[in-house]
């Protein structure tokens, strides 16, 4: 009897998986435990581990396939031996691949979602795609297809998708727009007539530049980032407070923090842990906006962007608002850790109800975050730099750190949003370690 | 149905006797000093001249086929060649009597017949219209290669080394044969001699001479007609039909003056005893002799007689007499001509199927072995004289073989020019202008004019489609188009089942009765081949008919003479040939599985034919006008759904006379986000459709009627594709293979890249047609045509479909083969 490899779920959100390469061949003799593949989920990559040992008799998927999990995608038996049984049925197969489709769709979307049929959605020809209308049109448009959710059927990206993206492009002729759908960058302003973008005016990669195809961590961070921007109104307000206190905190954690049994608190988990208590007292900044609706959550799930090898990633800290200081910091520096490592469970990855980005160690020191949609919230953290203040008549300097809230003013107002903010910045000036217990 | 001939019970219930008149067998008791006599010396060598050229000439076919070289000449001829060697006294004794206005239609087997038939004309026409028929025919370049190639003693002299030469080079399909190479050995013919085409088809030639028949009778034209057809044929349903056409009783009973009488037509069977290889009287057939036959038909026995193929005197003597009887109107006549292949039915022929005792004892009678020892006996030529005439015949076959094989002398046609001869795209308004059509009542009192005078043109009056019995029809366009070209074209008749008095199944021709006399309009028996066939033979000999088949169902009873007849004798012929043939054929619905299928499809598929299916009475009268104008086959579909509908798009169907052309489509509605293409009656459940995704969804369609199916202009729906960049169609003919997935695919090729999803198609399901209740599971409906459109090109919002138009369920589908 073969044994089937499974391609396994990653986490309850993962409906399909992208096998991104086999590292066995047919035939090759393997042992149980030895890495078959590594597979990558939206979020993550992972090793494929042999359920068995044995000969690969057949391998039923090839790299680069998106594939549904729980589905057999090789079999491992003896030579020769037939494994038809454990091959996936093409009709299964297809159907869970444009109900993954399906699902990838974006909530936010005002467009239809399809199929509200009675019917089993389409076997074949469906499975995403895109029409060669819809490529034309992106061709001529400059539009780059790969960041587009398809609304035709299946999922298959048709003229008005390419349309309505291109509808937030700048105005290009026609070989600049070949040429930005290749990958070149256009300005938002051109130097021909009325502004219009021409092909002399786009940049091209640097010379001796790489051509590298988009991973699917790339891909999913293009569409979401791009996703972001042409679905929410953002607004992002900036506001600096005195860092005294928390530096404070965080010297006297350097110091004294081993002996009295703390964690190695950094001012980064003090910014986000203040964060969260300030969410508590501002329900509607700790919510998502669903395009006629707004949930707003009772639980602060903290997402900490991260810069990672292959690219950013946001791991979550679930139910942060239950967490005392100590226990968040040791969560969070766990969850960057995996993070970093690749290896963190996918489920970890999504749920956020608000982010937190830090771009302060780069010396940046405000910036303008783009939303992680649907959340209505995310917040930018600067580095510090001294700031003249009038004190006692006189002036002096302190040590200041601006922060930059964007707002999804579909969802919030800025007001709300000022006062926010401006509750935040209080309670970081007036931080105590032991307040924070 | 004729309302004057009483069908009278005291007289069918009468008890007594069927009476069979005798048929003669062999009856020719003749001798050669009588005919010496009678027609005199050189008529009888010239008989055996004739003789000795057919086998020589079939002789240099086996040389060539078997051996691949005669007198000297190489050539590898790839082709068919199905030899009469033994057969020659039948064909020759035939042409002896014919004239060059006789026309001869044949088989596969016929090289000895075109010889025959060739030569006798060659005899009878002058020497100044004999040289006037070699120079015009296709610009005299047949002629011209025999003249500059061969020395020729007389003009007749160049009239036979043109006939075999001619012939030769249209057997290895050369451009300077007969018909360009087009036709080939089982095909060649040569008009100007009275030779008319030969059939591929076993018994193709009984329906389409009884055509020609029925044209020299209704168009009082000279001469008869001659059905050459083999004994085996007599097992083919058409050639029954067409024996019972040509004997039809109304030729006789109703129809009028100069008019009564049979047809002039021999039917005459070469009976060689074998079909392939099957024996005919003694295992495949049950007539015994095959004269049997004419007893079963009419209380003529259709003077039928076995007659002596193996001696031409006897061939001769029968074609005199019988021609008396045709010309005292009592046609039509069956032969059994009996004779005997020495070769093979084809040279790859083991005749394993009979034995050398068999073969001994007709060789043993040979034909020209025997005449040729007569006429010697007699004295009327020597053993050198003979040797001279059969010395002359082989320098005139080896002079067309050196010839027809030489690829510079005798080129192939470029295959381009196929292309111009598909189709001869004339226009004519009358087959024969120097004639006044006859016609009775077509003015005011015309009991139908009178109706129609009383109807709206216009579809729509006051802003609403206007009530089915005030407006002017579908059936009354299509009566308008056809009674104006009865009123132009003098050659026009119009026949079907129930034509005349009922007026068509369906009333399109009520009123034609009381315009138009017996043989202009008639009712043909329930013969659906010969219907289509005799067509065939009417419009080759040059007469425009219309012909009907009252379901498009019973098309496959015509089979052969749609797909190999109607379709191919353009081409075939090289363009000499016209067809001015339209054949109506209504599509039903209601009727369940047997009379009510479209089958456009079908004849899209066969080169040759133009293909219209009109969906509005404007439509329906422009067309019908253009194709009643035109000299080409054309296949005219209508929607039984339709009849009764007025015009909702153009302003009127106007009284006079206009033409729509074929080719184009035409636009129904304008929009930009969908193209939607029907066929026939489906446009207006499209249009539904139209309805509701304009006002439930937004949606605009740009709607094509594809009016003409052979030949489309696919211009505007390439443009329309573009524009919209979706595309669905739609048409009540099974899904599988219908015209709309030939139309869809080529639109996929000529407008792919502006396509947003695939071309769907909603046709009928690949199932019997059920009860008229149950139809609309079976028929596409405007639902099917949204739930397409929702799974396969456009999500439709809050859209719930009823029917599973995903492509999952065409996978089931096909994968259950339904
Ligand atoms: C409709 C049709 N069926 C079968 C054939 C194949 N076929 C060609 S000739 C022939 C025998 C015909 O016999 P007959 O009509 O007696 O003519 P013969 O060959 O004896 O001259 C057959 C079966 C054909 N050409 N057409
Ligand atoms: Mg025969």
């Amino acid at each position: 009897m073969a044994t089937a490899i499974m391609m396994p779920r990653q986490g309850q959100s993962v409906e399909s998986c992208v096998l991104v390469d086999w590292l066995v061949s047919r035939g090759d003799e393997v042992k149980e435990g030895q890495v078959l593949a590594n597979i990558e989920t939206d979020k993550a990559v992972f090793e494929l581990e042999s359920p068995a040992a044995g000969t690969i008799v057949d391998l039923f998927f090839e790299e680069g396939d998106d594939i549904p999990v729980l589905i057999n995608i090789g079999a491992i038996g003896s030579q020769g031996e037939d494994v038809d049984d454990l091959r996936p049925d093409p009709t299964t197969l297809a159907a869970a691949q444009t109900e993954t489709q399906t699902t990838e769709a974006p909530s936010s979307s005002a467009l239809p979602a399809p199929s509200s049929g009675a019917t089993a959605p389409p076997a074949a020809g469906g499975g995403g795609g895109i029409s060669p209308r819809a490529r034309n049109a992106a061709a001529r448009g400059g539009v780059n297809v790969n960041t587009l959710a398809g609304t035709g059927p299946g999922g298959r990206i048709i003229e008005r998708d390419v349309l309505n993206a291109a509808a937030n492009m700048p105005h290009m002729n026609r070989a600049a727009a070949e040429a930005a759908s290749q990958g070149m960058t256009a300005p938002a302003q051109g130097s021909g007539p009325g502004g219009m973008v021409l092909a002399r005016d786009l940049k091209a990669p640097a010379e001796g530049a790489v051509g590298k195809p988009l991973s699917g961590i790339r891909k999913l961070i293009a569409g979401r980032m791009h996703q972001s921007l042409a679905t929410t109104a953002q607004l992002t307000l900036h506001m600096s407070f005195n860092a005294t206190a928390i530096m404070t905190c965080r010297a006297h954690v350097k110091e004294k923090g081993k002996s009295l049994g703390l964690p190695n608190i950094t001012i980064n988990d003090i910014l986000a842990y203040n964060t969260v208590k300030t969410l508590v007292e501002f329900p509607e900044m700790n919510a998502h906006f669903l395009g006629n609706r707004i949930a707003q959550y009772p639980d602060v799930n903290m997402g900490i962007a991260t810069d990672t090898e292959r690219g950013l990633m946001v791991p979550v800290v679930h139910g942060a608002n239950n967490l005392s200081l100590a226990e968040f910091s040791v969560k969070a520096k766990q969850i960057l850790k995996d993070a970093q490592a690749a290896s963190i469970n996918p489920d970890l990855l999504s749920g956020g109800t608000f982010t937190i980005t830090n771009m302060g160690m780069l010396g940046i020191e405000k910036f303008t975050p783009i939303l992680n949609a649907p959340e209505v919230g995310i917040l930018g953290v600067g580095c510090p730099h001294l700031q003249p203040v009038m004190r006692d008549g006189e002036v002096t300097h302190i040590q200041a750190i601006t922060l930059s809230l964007t707002i999804d003013h579909q969802a919030v107002d800025g007001a709300p949003g000022a006062r926010f903010l401006k509750e935040l910045c209080m309670a970081l000036e007036t931080f105590e370690l032991t307040t924070g217990g | 149905m004729p309302k004057h001939q009483i069908v009278d019970p005291t007289q069918e219930r009468k008890p007594g006797k069927l009476e069979f008149p005798e048929v003669p067998l062999n009856a020719y008791d003749g001798t050669i000093a009588d005919e010496l006599k009678n027609l005199g010396k050189d008529a009888l060598l010239g008989m055996l001249e004739d003789m000795l050229l057919i086998r020589e000439f079939e002789n240099m076919l086996n040389e060539i086929k078997t051996a691949g070289v005669y007198e000297g000449v190489e050539y590898d001829h790839k082709g068919p060649a199905h030899l009469s060697m033994g057969q020659e006294a039948s064909s020759v004794g035939q042409a002896f009597h014919l004239t060059v206005d006789d026309h001869i239609f044949g088989s596969h087997r016929s090289h000895g017949e075109i010889l025959a038939k060739g030569m006798s004309a060659i005899r009878k026409l002058d020497d100044k219209s004999l040289l006037a028929i070699m120079k015009e025919f296709m610009g005299g370049e047949c002629l011209s290669i025999v003249e500059s190639n061969i020395k020729t003693s007389s003009v007749k002299d160049l009239g036979r080394q043109f006939l075999v030469y001619g012939a030769l080079a249209e057997i290895f399909g050369r451009k300077p044969g007969f018909n360009r190479g087009l036709g080939g050995s089982m095909h060649a013919f040569f008009t100007p001699f009275g030779i008319y085409p030969n059939n591929a088809i076993v018994g193709g030639s009984a329906d389409i001479a009884t055509g020609a028949a029925l044209f020299k009778k209704i168009n009082r034209k000279p001469g008869i007609v001659i059905g050459n057809i083999g004994d085996a044929s007599m097992g083919c349903g058409p050639v029954w039909e067409a024996i019972n056409f040509a004997a039809m009783s109304q030729f006789t009973t109703l129809w009028e003056d100069e008019m009564k009488g049979g047809l002039p037509i021999i039917m005459n069977f070469m009976n060689n005893f074998y079909g392939m290889g099957g024996q005919t009287s003694t295992e495949t057939m049950a007539y015994d002799v095959l004269a049997r036959m004419g007893a079963g038909v009419n209380s003529d026995a259709m003077h039928a007689e076995r007659v002596d193929g193996y001696n031409p005197l006897a061939v001769a003597d029968a074609i005199k007499r019988k021609r008396a009887i045709i010309e005292k109107g009592e046609g039509p006549v069956l032969l059994d001509t009996l004779t005997y292949r020495y070769s093979g039915h084809s040279p790859s022929d083991a005749s394993s199927y009979r034995g050398k005792d068999e073969m001994d004892l007709w060789h043993n009678v040979d034909s020209i072995e025997w005449f040729s020892g007569e006429l010697q006996e007699a004295g009327a030529i020597d053993n050198n004289g003979l040797e001279t005439i059969k010395r002359d015949i082989v320098s005139v076959t080896a002079s067309a073989c050196r010839l027809a094989a030489d690829d510079a002398i005798s080129p192939r046609i470029q295959a381009s020019f196929i292309e111009d001869v598909m189709f001869s795209n004339k226009q004519r308004d009358s087959y024969d202008e120097s004639r006044e059509p006859e016609l009775l009542e077509v003015g005011a009192n015309n009991p139908r004019i009178k109706l129609l005078k009383k109807r709206s043109r216009a579809g729509i009056v006051d802003g609403k489609p206007a009530p089915k019995n005030k407006v002017i029809q579908f059936r009354d366009a299509i009566f308008e188009a056809v009674l104006h070209r009865f009123k132009e074209d003098p050659t026009l008749v119009a026949y079907g089942e129930e034509n005349r008095d009922w007026g068509g199944a369906f009333a399109c021709y009520r009123g034609l009765t009381e315009a138009l006399p017996y043989h202009r309009l008639f009712n043909s028996p329930i013969s659906e081949a010969a219907i289509v066939g005799t067509a065939v033979g009417y419009a080759l000999e040059g007469g425009r008919v219309l012909a009907e088949l009252m379901y498009c169902d019973f098309m496959g009873r015509a089979g052969d003479e749609i797909f190999n007849q109607m379709s191919k004798w353009q081409s075939m012929s090289a363009g000499v040939l016209e067809m001015p043939l339209v054949l109506r054929v209504s599509v039903g619905s209601k009727y369940g599985a047997q009379h009510s299928q479209d089958w456009t499809a079908l004849c899209n598929h066969i080169p040759g034919l133009k293909i219209c299916f009109p969906a509005t009475p404007y439509d329906a009268k422009g067309m019908l006008n253009t194709a009643l104008r035109g000299s080409d086959p054309v296949i005219f579909f209508e929607s039984q759904r339709l009849y009764d509908i007025g015009e909702l798009f153009e302003p009127e169907v106007p009284e006079g006379y206009y033409e729509v052309p074929f080719g184009p489509p035409a636009k129904r509605r304008d929009g930009s986000d969908i193209t939607i293409i029907t066929i026939g009656a489906t446009l207006y459940r499209a249009l539904q459709a139209t309805d509701i995704l304009e006002q439930k969804h937004g949606l605009k369609a740009d709607v094509w009627d594809c009016r003409s199916i052979n030949p489309l202009d696919y211009e505007p729906l390439v443009e329309s594709v573009k524009k919209t960049g979706r595309l669905l169609l739609a048409s009540d003919a099974c899904e599988r293979g219908s015209v709309m997935q030939s139309i869809a695919q080529n639109l996929s090729q000529m407008a792919f890249d502006a396509l947003d999803a695939p071309p769907v198609v909603v046709g009928s399901r690949n199932w019997i047609t059920p009860c008229a209740e149950m139809e609309d599971s079976f028929f596409p409906q405007p639902e099917w045509i949204l739930d397409a459109i929702h799974e396969q090109i456009l999500p439709l919002p809050s859209h719930l479909v009823t029917s599973n138009q995903t492509t999952g369920e065409a996978v089931r589908r096909a994968r259950m083969g339904v």
